[in-house]
């Protein structure tokens, strides 16, 4: 019965420890800088390399991108299928002009399959708000893009 | 007159808290004895190893990650030195130390894990709540450190992918201290127990011989006072500089498979603490090819993994990517001497025993 009762005395001893739980969703956590969460994008940066694509072991990763008056490459359409994104990071370790990143950005869930199919725009504005050039209010209003 | 009794077929999970997971295991059983057992696996099978066949050797390192999920860092750890080791590549001695100081508190961490959940699985639901309050802080040293919880993907042939963050070494170290205080309290909190002790206690035994023929290793193996560790037996990457024991059990029942799951986690920590003093200054990505190519050949080369050998075996045939990849993972092969354990045990001790032999269906079905 001894050994019982020392477990109890540990029990009893934690009562007066502080709370650790976090109270999500009302407390966000701090993941730190190197977080991997949802993509974002700068279309400016990118120079349509496809090294992104190519690297994704998921192939979930489609883009396209034609040649402007200035000679140069520029990207049309990039689209993330995040249905089978496993957040790997490889496609931010390759791109050359770090166009393609990882925000903080961590919750996915939706009511339609649809939604999770995310273009340029959708990426592009996650990349402005992340980097808080853009709040989250006027996000939903302006974000719709090609679905 | 005697009373007619039948024996009843008896399904257990997929979907069941206590498999860890979704095994199914199918009993007989005659009243309240085990008469028969079969495990069937599969439902988490997701075709890595055909996977791989399609992928260049850096893409097949998340995939590693899903294996074992409660020690993704091993996993990594088991596949890039696979293919340094077919491709003669050298590792900087910080992508070492720093490969073995996370090895090891993943090691701690699954680890932790089985500590909560098998007492779980027993009836006791404090020690799980202590124990991931601890584990959540090795969790966060990762995140700060290759910025996931859970799939790190943090090892890369030739190193590693992130320097250590600012801070984050001393961090570690303190770390260490605080939880060889803790240990003596999960002793204090658990292993002293009477009711633990007689669910514990000679139940699930094997011996060494019967573990060998079943090709058991880990915690499995050493439970039965065999002195078997990868670390100490065939040393990779920089164990051999490291002071640390071998712990090994005396009986081989559940009692001293917990055991051994916490004074591994001690010895951990020793490792742990002596990296974190020598973990020297430079870089931490030696010099690869751009495009890994391993030379024609078969290879195979294993990591101590938190559940047992952990290997992996490449069939080349110098390409950028493999012809064939077998994974051999601890927990499938372990998972085999299950039936025969159960036979002729209760219903009851069913959970124990399984618990004990500390399966992830992440690495049974892969």
């Amino acid at each position: 019965m001894f050994g019982f009762l020392k477990g109890l005395k540990v029990t009893f001893k934690q009562l007066a420890h502080k709370k650790i739980t976090l109270q999500y969703p009302d407390v966000m956590p701090d993941f730190g800088e190197r977080f991997r969460g949802v993509h974002k994008f700068y279309p400016e940066k990118c120079i349509v390399c496809n090294q992104c694509a190519r690297v994704c072991p998921t192939s979930c990763i489609s883009l396209s991108g034609s040649k402007r008056e200035d000679k140069k490459l520029h990207i049309d359409t990039y689209d993330i299928n995040f249905e089978i994104c496993i957040l790997c990071d490889l496609c931010t370790e390759v791109c050359p002009t770090e166009a393609i990143q990882m925000s903080d950005k961590f919750e996915l869930a939706t009511y339609n399959r649809v939604d999770l199919y995310k273009n340029i725009y959708w990426l592009d504005e996650n990349a402005r708000v992340s980097d808080g050039l853009l709040k989250k209010g006027e996000t939903e209003e302006q974000s719709g893009g090609v679905k | 007159m005697a009373i007619r009794t039948e024996e009843l077929l008896m399904n257990i999970g997929p979907q069941h808290p206590s498999t860890h997971g979704v095994l199914r295991v199918v009993v007989k059983v005659d009243g309240e004895i085990i008469v028969d057992a079969e495990p069937v696996v599969g439902y988490l099978h997701r075709g890595t190893e055909k996977l791989a066949e399609d992928l260049q050797y850096t893409q097949i390192i998340p995939y590693t990650d899903r294996l074992d999920y409660l020690a993704s860092m091993i996993n990594n750890h088991a596949i890039v030195g696979a293919v340094e080791k077919a491709m003669d590549l050298e590792v900087p001695e910080r992508a070492e130390h720093l490969r073995v100081i996370v090895a090891e508190l993943q090691r701690i961490a699954s680890h932790l894990v089985f500590f909560g959940t098998y007492l779980l699985d027993l009836g006791a639901m404090s020690p799980f709540l202590y124990v991931f309050a601890e584990r959540e802080k090795i969790i966060d040293l990762f995140n700060r450190l290759c910025g996931a919880r859970l799939t790190f993907n943090y090892m890369r042939v030739g190193g590693v992918k992130w320097d250590t963050p600012e801070g984050w070494v001393e961090e570690a170290k303190q770390f260490v201290q605080h939880l060889k205080k803790q240990m003596d309290m999960y002793h204090e909190l658990v292993t002293g127990n009477e009711i633990f002790l007689n669910r514990v206690k000679g139940i699930g035994k094997f011996d060494t011989e019967t573990a060998i023929n079943f090709a058991m290793s880990g915690i499995n193996l050493r439970s039965t006072g065999f002195n078997w560790d990868l670390r100490k037996n065939k040393p990779y990457s920089i164990y051999d500089r490291f002071d640390f024991d071998v712990v090994v059990g005396e009986n081989g029942d559940c009692y001293d498979r917990y055991m051994c799951h916490l004074k591994e986690i001690e010895q951990s920590l020793r490792i742990v603490e002596q990296a974190l003093d020598q973990i020297p200054e430079g870089p931490v990505m030696g010099k690869v090819p751009k495009i890994l190519r391993v030379p024609a050949g078969e290879y195979y080369s294993a990591v101590e993994g938190a559940r047992g050998e952990l290997g992996v075996y490449i069939v080349s045939e110098g390409k950028d990517k493999p012809y064939r990849l077998k994974f051999r993972r601890p927990s499938f092969v372990n998972l085999q001497l299950l039936p025969k354990l159960l036979v002729g045990q209760s219903m009851s001790n069913l959970i124990a025993i399984l618990g004990a032999v500390d399966i992830v269906l992440g690495e049974v079905d892969a």
